[in-house]
């Protein structure tokens, strides 16, 4: 009933908004993404059943004056793509609110997104992609009444799948702008603090050593003057179980956990440089104890992202860094309660007119990164351990990247990335091996015509272990704005077993046309890590036929 | 299935209605608050707002392009490029060393937790509207070199 609610208010809403007139107006979107999956004898993969999947999503939202309402339903038919959470079945109402605001006040009823300071305590949010929905469901309360205040307030259950999880989550926030206070014009000053409280009633264990309610707190400062910035954020979560894998919820195993991020930098004309620190212990916080560490990031609270740079070329995404909050001590070379590293990049821009900036100017851009284990003792059996807070354990990640970008002409620009990364993957993704590999990539656009362009890239991975070396190719040619094809490939030539030196060839168009947006592919998928914003989904190999469409209204 | 179509009828149905910036406030890099309702009003100018992020390759073109073209066009038409990061707290920080490490001169609003992008349903970036009193008069959904031309021939008859 409260569906057919929600549709017929929506619809009257909808027929008035043709009046232009009316204060009223409809908004939103539609996505689509389909595969055909298909069976592929050259990599040995059989399609599933049923072998068209899809999943889509639409959007819409009525506003009038102050209010809002909106309602996102989600179709998986039939079935969701592969490797989604499997939670995502059939089509249903997956979001609905109701909003009022004004410039001092915002309440909003229903699903809301929303996030504490960097998040680390709280995110809640939605990728499409990683599949991705924690909305919240229940109220919030956003209050603004001078420019330097602003307190938070809200309540819900999480999302998953088309309901929500079994437990209830407060939290409020307080963010100060000290700077308009004191009337600082060229400074920048703030503070923040948080609360976020999970409530679980713990049904499995007769005896818990931990209460139902889990507490959440921190504090942030963010400071700029001039060219440089600083900001921090202390966050500490207090006793619980800790969860090693899915669904293993102990008893004798009760941790805080907490979790510093410290990040400064300096800017001028051409110039940028930015470093970050971080450490997490024991920082997994999931609205149930029980999803702790599942495959497709349901139910998780805190958003705590890989800190690497995200890099754009294929091959330097395969051996990607996964952050690594929480605790797995599955034996004595797996040790883990935590990460502690950081990463520093600097960007420079070649004047125009300069010796390397040449006449069109010439940027250059460095990263560097390193992840590391927290060191300290571990106890085994017994399950415990006591780390240090400023110590590097072992090496999970590091990486160095070099990435310059030249614009020759007017209509000819190139790219050329040097990378090298470590990956302990024995570590980070609990399997095997340490890979060490260096990649190289260099692309080049070229305009011609009134606005046709073609762009070619060419990439080599040469690594040490694992899959061993790759090389890709890409080619683009854009007809025009509103039409391309391409083509590309990547062929894992090197791997030791000669059956796996495959190819994974796509081939597809895409289309544009104002806010409409479609595109069909034919090819390969490589199996392995997709990631988003540093957090990621696995995907199975597979082969078929892809068809995407999105559009705004 | 069925409630997909009813919705899917609404979009009909709204495709005459002429969109408003969404009711939001955001920070700028300076760290003042800018509200898309009250800060972007100057009449018949046109404010092009591009969605981007610090790891969006063809977004980072988009702006280098339109970076070197600006000057050029202003002289025929008055507009402003709004460049709206929708990076997260994972790359957030490096927006601010981007931007003048690749020596921008944009307006930047920082969209932390997606606010902007998902009132406008924008799935993919780089995205662009074009704004002129205080309406949304048109879209660009992606960018391929060349895209930028086209952008300049529609500004001018707006």
């Amino acid at each position: 009933m409260k569906k057919i609610a929600c549709l017929i208010s929506l619809c009257a809403m909808a027929v008035s908004a043709q009046e232009k007139t009316n204060p009223f107006s409809v908004f939103g979107g539609l996505e689509s993404n389909s595969t055909w999956y298909m069976n592929d004898p050259g990599l040995n993969v059989v399609h599933p059943d049923p072998a068209i999947r899809s999943n889509n999503y639409l959007f819409v939202n009525g506003k009038y004056k102050g209010w809002t309402a909106g309602i996102q339903v989600e179709s998986y038919e039939d079935k969701a793509l592969l490797n989604y959470n499997p939670r995502y079945i059939d089509t249903d109402v997956a979001t609905y609110y109701v909003q009022y605001k004004n410039d001092m006040i915002d309440i909003t009823a229903g699903y809301f997104y929303e996030q504490f300071g960097s998040g680390l305590l709280l995110r809640s949010w939605e990728d499409r992609q990683l599949g991705i929905n924690n909305a919240l469901r229940g109220g919030r309360i956003v209050f603004t009444p001078w420019n330097w205040l602003q307190i938070k307030g809200l309540y819900g259950r999480q999302r998953t799948g088309f309901t929500v999880a079994d437990s209830d989550i407060y939290g409020t926030d307080l963010e100060l702008g000290l700077g308009d206070i004191f009337g600082f014009t060229t400074t920048e000053l703030s503070i923040g603090g948080s609360y976020v409280g999970r409530d679980q009633k713990v049904l499995t264990i007769p005896d818990p050593n931990f209460r139902d309610r889990t507490d959440a707190y921190a504090a942030r400062i963010n400071f700029g003057h001039g060219g440089f910035y600083a900001s921090g954020e202390y966050d500490y979560k207090s006793d619980d179980a800790v969860v090693e894998k899915q669904d293993q919820v102990r008893n004798n195993f009760v941790k805080p956990g907490q979790a510093l991020l410290v990040n400064m930098g300096y800017t001028k004309k051409g110039f940028g440089i930015d470093g970050t620190f971080r450490r997490l212990e024991n920082m997994s916080f999931y609205s149930e104890r029980e999803a702790a560490k599942n495959a497709f990031n349901d139910r998780i609270i805190n958003y705590i992202p890989g800190l690497t740079k995200q890099q754009h070329y294929n091959l330097a995404n395969i051996y990607v860094y996964q952050a690594q909050p929480g605790v797995a001590m599955p034996d004595y070379t797996v040790l883990k309660a935590g990460e502690i590293g950081g990463q520093v990049d600097i960007f420079y821009n070649f004047k125009k007119g300069s010796k390397l900036g040449g006449k069109h100017g010439t940027k250059i851009a460095l990263n560097y990164s390193e992840w590391h284990a927290l060191s300290g003792d571990y106890y085994l059996p017994a399950k415990d351990y006591n780390v240090d807070f400023l110590a590097f354990g072992k090496k999970y990640f590091s990486e160095y990247n070099v990435e310059i970008d030249k614009r020759w002409t007017d209509r000819w620009h190139t790219m050329f990335a040097y990378i090298h990364q470590y990956n302990n993957l024995k570590l980070v993704q609990e399997t095997y091996d340490i890979v060490n590999a260096d990649i190289v990539a260099a692309e080049t656009t070229i305009k011609f015509g009134k606005s046709r362009s073609i762009r070619v890239v060419g990439e080599h991975i040469w690594a040490d272990a694992d899959k061993k070396n790759w090389a890709a190719g890409t080619v683009e040619f854009n007809v025009n704005p509103k039409l391309s094809f391409y083509t590309n490939d990547m062929w894992n030539y090197g791997n030791d077993d000669p059956d796996a030196r495959n190819h994974y060839y796509n081939f597809g168009t895409a289309f544009r046309y104002k806010s409409i947006r479609a595109a069909l592919n034919y090819g390969r998928q490589r199996g392995g890590l997709v990631c988003v914003g540093g957090v990621c989904r696995f995907v199975p190999e597979s082969s078929g036929l892809s068809l995407s469409v999105n559009a705004a209204f | 299935m069925k409630i997909f179509h009813v919705l899917l009828l609404f979009v009909g149905f709204s495709a005459l209605a002429q969109k408003e910036l969404p009711n939001l406030k955001l920070n700028s890099l300076e760290g003042h608050t800018l509200s898309l309702k009250n800060d972007f009003t100057e009449q018949d100018k046109i404010y092009i707002f591009s969605f981007w992020a610090t790891w969006c390759t063809p977004c980072i073109q988009e702006l280098d392009e339109l970076n070197s073209l600006q000057d050029e066009w202003k002289k025929d038409v008055n507009f402003e490029i709004v460049a709206v990061s929708t990076d997260d707290a994972r790359t957030q920080k490096r927006v601010k060393p981007l931007i003048n490490g690749k020596g921008w001169e944009y307006n930047v609003l920082l969209d932390t937790n997606q606010d902007f992008k998902r009132a406008l349903s924008i799935v993919n970036i780089p995205y662009t509207i074009v704004v002129k009193n205080q309406k949304i008069v048109h879209i660009q959904n992606g960018y391929v070199p060349g895209s930028e031309n086209e952008l300049l021939a529609k500004l001018k008859t707006l």
